[in-house]
């Protein structure tokens, strides 16, 4: 029941992003944790059949305590995680992560690894939903760089964090720089970071996710978390996306 | 209807935080803090043995409350031995919650090892917000 109607490729926007021109700096070898959902359906596996992602088809069978992969995709209420479950969880993957590295750098590029993974699935999945909310017609996917970025801070930051980021802005130093803010981001607001690792910011793992999404969409960048704290703000932290030389290149091209 | 002090005692009985938020206490050296709060725990695992017949299930729970003259003490066991411990003026209200509130900013934080003192600068800014609407 749930293989029925497998939608016609050009109605799937899902998959229609290419993963595999990605020019970040994740290297494969490295990934092979697999992501901790935040959500219901982020452990989805990566590549899954061409019908399986029908949600609207597979309506049935809703019974509670069945597989994770068989539940509804579409399903948004009631599928919200607590933030206290969250950050136990979190506090673990840190540790956990903490006894593996050597070094404060390679402990966030384990956290944005695992961000990076979360980030693919988190885009194939709004896709999917913004797909289904406009009953399939007219689906869209951002080619342009502006709504791409206002895509992962409005949508992208709201799935995952509840709300949209506080701020998005261009960087003065350079025209492939821009900045994502937020003044008290959830994920990591129960970690305090010891002294002799004041350069750690946990959240790389948003950087990740940041990364992930914008890999998808075909915008290779750099990102990265830095902790900027305001007085008002102690956590407040900026997430910087180095777009690639190509993706500007590219909005050279095709103008305005 | 003020928050004088908290404490935090692991399950070894080892005083892991205190702070202080009023000065109506007078200040204790830190020896006679970890004295007292050892001496607490002692008295604790007592008084959770003194029930003749606990309910079948129920936790060990053992010394709630105390009250001194002028200022009393709230005990708040958590599941896994840790307990805080707040002391306050009398009559006060809501004790219940605020234990709650404080164990919720409690802990998650990956870099901080169980039983041991919490040298969190977070934990302690929050608790000093959450403190000061309650005092004020």
């Amino acid at each position: 029941m749930s293989t029925s109607l497998p939608p016609p490729p050009q109605s799937n926007p899902m998959y229609s992003y290419s993963t595999n021109t990605s020019t970040s700096t994740i290297s494969g070898p490295g990934s092979h944790q697999r992501p901790l959902s935040m959500r219901d359906s982020m452990s989805r596996s990566p590549n899954p059949p061409p019908a399986a992602p029908n949600g609207a088809g597979a309506a049935g069978g809703g019974a509670a305590g069945q597989n994770i992969l068989d539940r509804p995709l579409n399903k948004t209420r009631g599928s919200e995680v607590a933030l206290a479950s969250w950050a136990f969880m979190f506090a673990e993957i840190v540790s956990y992560s903490q006894s593996r590295v050597d070094s404060v750098a390679d402990l966030e590029q384990r956290l944005t690894t695992l961000g990076y993974e979360t980030g693919q699935r988190v885009l194939g999945l709004l896709l999917l939903r913004s797909a289904q909310a406009s009953h399939m017609k007219d689906p869209r996917r951002e080619h342009r760089l502006i709504p791409i970025l206002q895509f992962v801070h409005t949508q992208v930051y709201k799935y995952c964090f509840g709300r949209p980021a506080d701020g998005l802005e261009r960087s003065v130093e350079g025209e492939d720089e821009y900045m994502i803010t937020m003044n008290q981001p959830p994920l990591t607001q129960n970690i305090s970071i010891p002294k002799d690792m004041s350069q750690l910011s946990c959240e790389a793992f948003t950087a990740g996710i940041v990364e992930g999404v914008l890999d998808g969409l075909d915008v290779p960048a750099r990102v990265t978390a830095h902790t900027v704290s305001t007085d008002q703000y102690p956590q407040r932290t900026v997430i910087l996306v180095k777009l690639d030389q190509k993706v500007m290149d590219r909005e050279t091209v095709l103008g305005k | 209807m003020t928050v004088h002090a908290l404490w935090v005692i692991n399950k070894a009985g080892g005083l892991v935080f205190s702070r202080s938020y009023t000065d109506t206490l007078p200040p204790l050296p830190l020896n006679t803090v970890l004295i007292l709060a050892g001496t607490l725990h002692g008295i604790h695992a007592i008084t959770s043995r003194l029930a003749p017949a606990p309910p079948p299930g129920a936790p060990q729970a053992g010394l709630e409350s105390f009250e001194a003259e002028g200022w009393g003490g709230k005990v708040f066991l958590t599941p896994t031995g840790t307990k805080f411990v707040l002391l306050h003026s009398i009559g006060h209200a809501g004790l219940d919650d605020l234990l709650k509130r404080v164990y919720e900013i409690f802990m998650k934080n990956p870099f901080h090892t169980p039983e041991m003192p919490i040298n969190s600068a977070q934990f302690d800014t929050r608790l000093q917000t959450l403190m000061a609407t309650v005092n004020a």
